[in-house]
């Protein structure tokens, strides 16, 4: 009988979990550790945050689901991997700390077979002084700051009915910030909201991203057939800007949030403040903070984990200029380099470089768009790793690991503008390979073919349908395994 | 910063005819299935 732990329950160890049970026979388990009870399908949080959806509706309770399928829940947060055991025992095993109401903090030990690494980030407000719901700005990371923005989005329409006129701000809020396709979202669904409000001419609407351009969302931008042109995803996304009367400000890397009151420095190495209303401002992204420790119970971390906290896993870590970076040096199984039974998926693996060209401003800040790795990509990688686990249970360490490497697959994205079924919009956008790969592709990065991208109600329909869809496959109802990752 | 009125001197803003065409209900469900086409198969070069 094997163990395999899966630390997480998000997109990436969520779809690992029902992977492995599916394939792996009763005697083995599978048990999740996760500090939710509530499993979360972040992309709809965007219409949390303008209180077109409830918290139940992008939410389900995961033990019931966890029970039908045979999986063993634990409601706690990793904080310890000890991967060669103690000195008592080479049983490698990870140490939880419990988050169950009654139980808080009650610390347990949990052998493993297989380990996989699926925590997530860390929202690391406190990268930038006054970020976050704590401070002052809002954000939509997790379903109860969306919620949050939505009432305050609530009070500005209000205030704007009575006349008032407000500045509203979205974007990211630090220079290495990532899901800047999130920021894209908010800020299009927002500026409907207050169209369909009626109180559009009193809002002053800004973008402020730590993108060099618009529509290079970390993957250092799209090239898209359109029209008969190959153009940019800049001039696809500024276009929709200047369509619905959007300012914005790109390059710049928040430095605090006051009260009422943004301060910045832009790409030029210029101070700029910014007076807004309401601020919505995503955070940068870090491991959560795991501890790694060796037989003998030292501290191990640095060798398990990059200084991001995030894991180190089958990447090329060398550090090369822009230029020299190749697809290949992504990682493809995602095992660690150390320990051949621990496994990192999703946005918990470290990637080996940005994908947008990183940028210093004179001053020597840096402004360097993280690279996105949730979504599809994150359920492929958990799925590539629950197969590699189940083959090597079943048929012994020799089994070769299933492969599923950013610079070998793509990505679908659907970006709303605006959710009404005639009068909505979504980007619909695909782009093949997530990672560039200049040598497969020389001049565009990507496979033309694979990379496209439309503005239209047709991708609301598509983001609507795949909200449920994908719901339906957490929840591990009939069939869910036919619903591609 | 780019505001909408300088912006427009370099940025492509879409006729009135484009954004019929982003509503309109029958020439959208063609794009509909169009784009689920293309995005499958993407998804499936993805899983391959």
């Amino acid at each position: 009988m094997a163990r395999v732990v899966i630390l997480g329950a998000g997109i990436s160890g969520h779809t690992a979990a029902l992977v492995l049970r599916r394939r792996l026979s009763r005697e083995h388990e599978v048990l999740v550790v996760t500090p939710n009870r509530q499993w979360n399908w972040i992309p709809s949080n965007i219409w949390v945050g303008v209180g077109l959806m409830k918290k139940e509706d992008v939410t389900f309770e995961l033990k019931p689901v966890y029970d039908r399928q045979g999986i063993t829940l634990r409601q706690a947060r990793a904080v310890e991997i000890h991967p060669e055991g103690s000195a008592d025992s080479s049983k490698p095993f990870v140490t939880i700390e419990s988050t169950e109401a009654g139980k808080e903090g009650s610390r347990e030990e949990i052998s493993y077979d297989y380990l996989i690494n699926a925590t997530g980030p860390k929202l690391n407000f406190g990268a930038t002084p006054g970020l976050g719901p704590d401070g002052n700005s809002l954000s939509v990371c997790t379903y109860g700051h969306a919620e949050q923005a939505a009432q305050e989005l609530a009070a500005g329409i209000e205030r704007m009915k009575n006349g008032e006129k407000l500045t509203f701000v979205v974007g990211t809020g630090h220079g290495t910030c990532t899901c800047e396709g999130a920021a894209f979202e908010y800020i299009f669904n927002l500026e409907f909201e207050i169209r369909r409000a009626g109180v559009r001419n009193n809002a002053r609407i800004v973008m402020l991203t730590n993108e060099a351009e618009l529509g290079d969302f970390g993957v250092d931008g799209l090239q898209l057939e359109r029209g008969g042109y190959v153009i940019p995803s800049k001039a696809f996304a500024e276009s929709l800007f200047v369509e619905r009367g959007v300012e914005w400000i790109t390059g710049a890397h928040v430095q605090k949030v006051e009260p009422n009151q943004v301060f910045y420095e832009t790409l030029d190495g210029e101070s700029h403040s910014l007076a807004f209303d309401f601020a919505m401002l995503l955070p940068p992204f870090t491991g959560v903070g795991l501890k790694a420790f060796d037989k003998a119970g030292a501290d191990i971390s640095s060798t398990v984990f990059m200084p991001n906290q995030f894991m180190k896993v089958d990447a090329d870590y060398t550090p090369k200029p822009y230029e020299d970076w190749k697809a290949t040096d992504w990682p493809s199984t995602y095992q660690s380099p150390r320990y051949p039974n621990v496994f990192a998926v999703g946005i918990a693996f470290a990637p080996p470089h940005q994908l947008s060209r990183p940028r210093k401003t004179k001053n020597g800040t840096v402004i360097a768009p993280a690279p996105p790795r949730t979504g599809m990509p994150s359920g492929i990688m958990g799925r590539a790793v629950a197969m590699s686990i189940a083959d090597r249970i079943e048929k012994g360490d020799d089994a070769p690991l299933h492969r599923a490497s950013m610079g070998t697959m793509g990505a679908a994205c659907v970006a709303s503008a605006g959710s009404s079924f005639l009068r909505g919009s979504a980007a619909s956008m695909t782009m093949y390979p997530v990672v560039p790969d200049y040598e497969r592709f020389p001049q565009h990065g990507r496979d033309l073919g694979l990379t496209f991208g439309e503005l239209g109600s047709a991708g609301h329909w598509i983001k609507r349908i795949l909200h449920s869809m994908f719901i339906y496959k957490a929840k591990a109802r009939f069939g869910w395994w036919l619903i591609p990752e | 910063m780019s505001t909408p009125s300088d912006a427009i001197k370099y940025a492509m803003k879409p006729s009135r005819w484009v954004l019929f065409w982003r509503t309109f209900f029958p020439y959208q469900l063609y794009r509909f299935i169009w784009i689920n086409l293309r995005m499958l198969r993407m998804i499936f070069k993805s899983h391959q």
